[in-house]
C-alpha cells in the first residue's frame, strides 16, 4: 500500500471515530481528570482560573522540567492552590460522609446509607423481581398489558415519579395516611418523607416501584428463552411449580441473576435523583447518599476541592466494581 | 401442551390485578389533577366533584409549561440527531475499519459506561465556565451527547459485528468509496438499532430533569421537567393539583409513545442491561 494512501484511510478512520471519541475524550474524561487535579486543592469558588495563558506556561514549564514553576503555572490554570491529600485525610474525618463508631452512626453517614440501600436494592432486584419475573411468565392472556403494567413507571420521569411518593408520604395531606385514617388505623399514621424510621424505605420502595418492571424485563427475556421441551419433560415427570422453578428456571437465569446483581448495585451506589426530590438529605443528614453529599457541596459553593476528591473517590469505587463485571462477565461467556 | 391446560384463567386475572394496583398511584394523579388542591386534601380518593380543569390552564398560563415543552422537545431530536450519526460511524469505524489502536478505544469508551454523573459534574460545570458556554443550551447538549455516545457506540456496535463482512467487500469492488459505503449500505441495515437509539435518548432527554438542572443552573434551563422542578422548589406548600396537572400533561407524549410501540420501548430501555 502507498503512502499516500495510507494516510488517507487513517484520514477516513478519523473522520469515522473522531468526532465521539473528541467530544467523549472533551466532556467527559477531561472533567474527571480536571476533578481528580481539583480533588487535590483547595478550590473554593466557581470563579477564576482557566486562563488559555497559564496552560501554555504550564506546557512549558514541564518540557524544561521546572516543576516549580509548573505548580505555579497549574495552580494558576486551576484557580486555586493544590493542598496534597489534605481533602482526602478531611474525606476521612468527615462523619457525614463515612462514621465508623458504631452502626447507628455509620447507617445515618453517608457511605452508610449508600450501602444500606443498594443492599437492599440488590436484594429487590436480584431475588423480589426474579420472583415476579416467574409468576408473570406463566401469564398467558393479555401478557403485552400484565407486564406492560409493571413496566410504566420506568418509563415515567424520576421527577414525576418522586413526587408521586412524595405525595403518597407526606404526613399532612398524604393518600397513604389518610388512607390508614378511613380504614380506621389513625394510630400508624407516619411521616414516610421526614421521619429517620421511615424515609429510608420510603426511598427504597420508590426505587422498587420504579425499577422492578426493568429488572423483571431483564428475567422474562432470559425464561422466555428456556425452551419448552424442557417443561414439558418436568410436566411428565409429575414436577409442581416449585420443582420446577429449582430443577429447571434458576439455573437457567443464573447468568441473569449476575447480570442484575451488578446493575443494581451500581444502581444502588448511584443514588441521587430520588434524594433530590423527596428528602433534600433530611431528615437532617440522614438520608445522604454519597451522589446527594456531592451535589450538596457543589452547590454550597465553597468546598468544590473537597467535593472533587469525594467524587473521585466514588469513580475508583465504580471502576472497580465495573472492572470486576467485566472480569466476571468474561469468566460466564468462557462458560457458555 | 400440559404446561398451557393447568393453568387457569383465574391466575392471569390475579396478576393483572396486581399489575393495576401497582400503577394504581398513577391512576390517583391523574385523578387528582382533576380536582382543586382543597379537595384533594379533604379527599385523596374520591372522584372529582365537579371534576375542574383549573390546574391544566394553570399549568399553561402560572407555570408557563408550553416554551419549556418545545425547548425540551428541540433538545431531544438535537441530541438524537448527534446520536444516530456519530454513534454509528464510530461503531463502524472502530470495528471495521483497520485501525491498530481500535481495541484501545474499545476498552476505553467502554470505562465512559461506568463514570456516575456525579463523579463529573463540579468539574464539568468548571470546564463550561471556563470555555465560556456555562448556562447555556450548547453545553447541555455537548453534555448529553458525550455523556451518551459510549452507551450509544455499545449498542451499535453489538449490532455491528454481525452485519457480513461479504457487504462490505462487495461494495468496496464495486468502486464505492467509504462514506458512501457507511450511508448507503451499512446505515440502513442498522435501523432497528437506530430505532432503539431514538427511543432511549428521546425519552431520556425528555425525562431528565437533574442534569439539565446541574448544567444549566436553577431558572435558566427552560426545559420542561427543569422547569417544573423550578416551580416545585419555589413552593412552600405544595399545590398537588398544579403539579399532577403538569406531571400528567409532561407524560403523556411519552406513556403515547409507550401504549403504540411497547415493545420497542422495553427493548430500547433495556438494550443497555440484556447485551
Amino acid at each position: 500500500m502507498s503512502g499516500g494512501r495510507r494516510w488517507r484511510e487513517v484520514l477516513v478512520s478519523l473522520a469515522f471515530c473522531g468526532p465521539a471519541i473528541a467530544l467523549y475524550l472533551g466532556f467527559v474524561i477531561l472533567p474527571a481528570v480536571l476533578g481528580f487535579a481539583y480533588g487535590l486543592t483547595d478550590w473554593s469558588g466557581w470563579s477564576g482560573g482557566g486562563r488559555g495563558a497559564d496552560l501554555w506556561a504550564l506546557g512549558g514549564a514541564l518540557a524544561r522540567f521546572d516543576f516549580g514553576a509548573a505548580r505555579a503555572a497549574a495552580e494558576a490554570f486551576l484557580g486555586a492552590r493544590f493542598v496534597g491529600l489534605t481533602n482526602y485525610a478531611a474525606l476521612a474525618r468527615d462523619t457525614t460522609f463515612a462514621d465508623f463508631s458504631g452502626w447507628g452512626a455509620f447507617r445515618r453517614s453517608a457511605l452508610g446509607f449508600t450501602l444500606f440501600e443498594t443492599v437492599l436494592i440488590v436484594a429487590a432486584f436480584t431475588f423480589g423481581s426474579l420472583v415476579l419475573a416467574v409468576l408473570l411468565d406463566r401469564v398467558k392472556k393479555a401478557t403485552g398489558l400484565v407486564r406492560g403494567l409493571f413496566f410504566y413507571p420506568f418509563v415515567l420521569s424520576l421527577l414525576v415519579s418522586s413526587l408521586l411518593f412524595l405525595y403518597l408520604g407526606n404526613y399532612r395531606e398524604g393518600a397513604v395516611n389518610k388512607l390508614l385514617e378511613w380504614v380506621g388505623l389513625g394510630a400508624w399514621r407516619q411521616d414516610w418523607i421526614m421521619s429517620p424510621t421511615w424515609a429510608p424505605w420510603t426511598i427504597f420502595a420508590l426505587m422498587v416501584w420504579t425499577c422492578t418492571g426493568f429488572y423483571t424485563t431483564i428475567y422474562l427475556a432470559n425464561l422466555q428463552a428456556i425452551p419448552e421441551e424442557l417443561y414439558e419433560a418436568a410436566c411428565l415427570d409429575g414436577a409442581g411449580p416449585v420443582a420446577v422453578f429449582r430443577a429447571i428456571q434458576l439455573p437457567l437465569v443464573m447468568p441473569t441473576v449476575l447480570t442484575n446483581s451488578v446493575l443494581a448495585l451500581i444502581n444502588g451506589i448511584n443514588l441521587f435523583g430520588q434524594v433530590v426530590v423527596m428528602t433534600h438529605g433530611g431528615p437532617g443528614t440522614q438520608t445522604y447518599t454519597l451522589g446527594y453529599y456531592i451535589y450538596h457541596l457543589g452547590r454550597l459553593n465553597n468546598q468544590q476541592g473537597y467535593a472533587s476528591a469525594m467524587s473521585f473517590v466514588v469513580f475508583v469505587l465504580l471502576a472497580a466494581i465495573a472492572i470486576a463485571q467485566a472480569a466476571l462477565l468474561r469468566r460466564k461467556q468462557v462458560q457458555l | 401442551m400440559t404446561r398451557r391446560r393447568r393453568r387457569f384463567p383465574l391466575y392471569d386475572a390475579v396478576l393483572l390485578l396486581v399489575g393495576l394496583v401497582f400503577v394504581s398511584p398513577v391512576a390517583l394523579a391523574l385523578l387528582n389533577s382533576l380536582k382543586t388542591n382543597a379537595q384533594i386534601i379533604a379527599a385523596p380518593l374520591a372522584l372529582p366533584h365537579p371534576p375542574t380543569t383549573e390546574s391544566y390552564h394553570f399549568i399553561f398560563a402560572g407555570m408557563h409549561l408550553a416554551r419549556p415543552m418545545v425547548n425540551s422537545l428541540l433538545m431531544s431530536l438535537a441530541v438524537i440527531g448527534a446520536m444516530i450519526t456519530l454513534g454509528p460511524m464510530a461503531a463502524y469505524g472502530l470495528n471495521r475499519r483497520r485501525m491498530a489502536s481500535a481495541p484501545f478505544w474499545r476498552g476505553f469508551l467502554l470505562l465512559g459506561l461506568t463514570i456516575p454523573f456525579q463523579a463529573i459534574m463540579i468539574p464539568l460545570v468548571k470546564l463550561f465556565l471556563i470555555v465560556g458556554l456555562a448556562n447555556t443550551y450548547l453545553a447541555l447538549w455537548l453534555h448529553y451527547v458525550s455523556w451518551g455516545l459510549p452507551l450509544c457506540i455499545f449498542i451499535y456496535s453489538a449490532f455491528i459485528v454481525t452485519v457480513p463482512v461479504a457487504l462490505e467487500e462487495a461494495a468496496a469492488i464495486d468502486g464505492c468509496g467509504p462514506f458512501r459505503l457507511f450511508w448507503r449500505i451499512i446505515f440502513p441495515l442498522l435501523a432497528p438499532c437506530t430505532l432503539t437509539v431514538v427511543i432511549f435518548w428521546g425519552l431520556w432527554i425528555w425525562n431528565d430533569f437533574i442534569q439539565a438542572f446541574v448544567i444549566m443552573g436553577p431558572g435558566r434551563g427552560q426545559l420542561a421537567f427543569v422547569q417544573m422542578y423550578a416551580f416545585m422548589q419555589d413552593q412552600y406548600v405544595k399545590n398537588w393539583s398544579h403539579l399532577f396537572a403538569g406531571s400528567v400533561v409532561l407524560s403523556l407524549p411519552i406513556t403515547v409513545v409507550y401504549v403504540a410501540m411497547q415493545r420497542q420501548v422495553v427493548k430500547g430501555l433495556t438494550a443497555g442491561a440484556v447485551k
